[in-house]
């Protein structure tokens, strides 16, 4: 779980290796602060959360910026709908599609940390808003617009790049 | 005499240029996510379905917003080989004894 986890949040397997290390080791020290009024998967989830907004901070990126809602407003007529081959295919089946999965792990990976941290712990790990404020230290309210701008920013990147591929994966294909 | 044939009430009004005005699209652009995840009042989610069965743009945005979060939703799960997590347990294990 908290590879997974980290794997998301971090978009590289070093890092998500080195995020989950951090994690485990900051909850072996802190074990004893553990009251048990959260679930151990909520209590782990934090501490990977805050050991990943720290690495950031040690690494010096560019600042975080935040997303306006104005920003995902479509302005022409071939914005308002994804250019992927998607319909009739269940989303396992589009995300065959290595075009479409490369396209989607970059727009994620483009989101600032604290917008990507909401859409991968709501969307990605199925929490809660409660659980995913209670992780990030934010009201349901905070959460759920960090959400809708999250997604709407994967959406425009979806959108404003297309999928050319077609939609079935031939490797997988050749191998039925 | 020739019968003029009126306008036919189920016809559709031809499509206008979509302007997101402040009384109509922008509201409801705002609200989507949480229409989508089915967090809204009966009385909203109503007031948003019939604009969308009025503004073609909103919909297909909305059928997009569906699309990507359920892209994410299903997204296979990264996993480690049990080499690497081995690997990476010898080391934690390595660390915190070490403190």
């Amino acid at each position: 779980m908290m590879y997974r986890f980290a794997n998301r949040l971090c978009g590289e397997t070093e890092a998500a290796k080195d995020l989950v290390q951090e994690t485990f080791l900051n909850a072996y020290r802190g074990f004893k602060n553990f009251r048990g009024d959260a679930q151990i998967s909520t209590w782990l989830y934090t501490i990977a959360s805050r050991a990943c907004l720290r690495m950031r901070r040690r690494r010096k990126g560019a600042p975080e910026r935040e997303l306006s809602l104005d920003e995902f407003i479509p302005t022409s007529e071939g914005e308002f709908r994804l250019q992927i081959p998607v319909d009739g295919l269940s989303p396992e089946e589009a995300l065959l599609n290595k075009e479409l999965r490369q396209a989607l792990d970059d727009a994620i990976n483009q989101l600032p940390k604290k917008y990507r941290m909401v859409l991968v712990l709501r969307d990605m790990e199925g929490l809660s808003a409660k659980e995913v404020g209670t992780i990030m230290g934010l009201n349901e309210r905070a959460v759920k617009s960090r959400l809708h701008r999250a997604r709407l920013f994967v959406r425009r990147e979806l959108s404003a790049r297309g999928v050319t591929e077609p939609a079935c994966d031939m490797d997988r294909l050749s191998l039925e | 005499m020739a019968k003029r044939t009126a306008p036919r009430p189920s016809a559709r009004p031809a499509p206008q240029p979509h302007r997101h005005g402040k009384g109509g699209c922008l509201p409801i652009l705002r609200e989507l996510s949480a229409f989508i995840d089915d967090e809204l009042p009966e009385d909203i989610c109503r007031e948003i379905r019939r604009h969308l069965g009025d503004c073609p743009n909103c919909e297909e945005f909305v059928a997009s917003l569906r699309q990507t979060v359920s892209l994410c939703r299903h997204t296979p799960a990264p996993t480690l080989s049990s080499a690497d997590r081995a690997r990476m347990r010898e080391k934690i294990l390595q660390s915190a004894g070490g403190r």
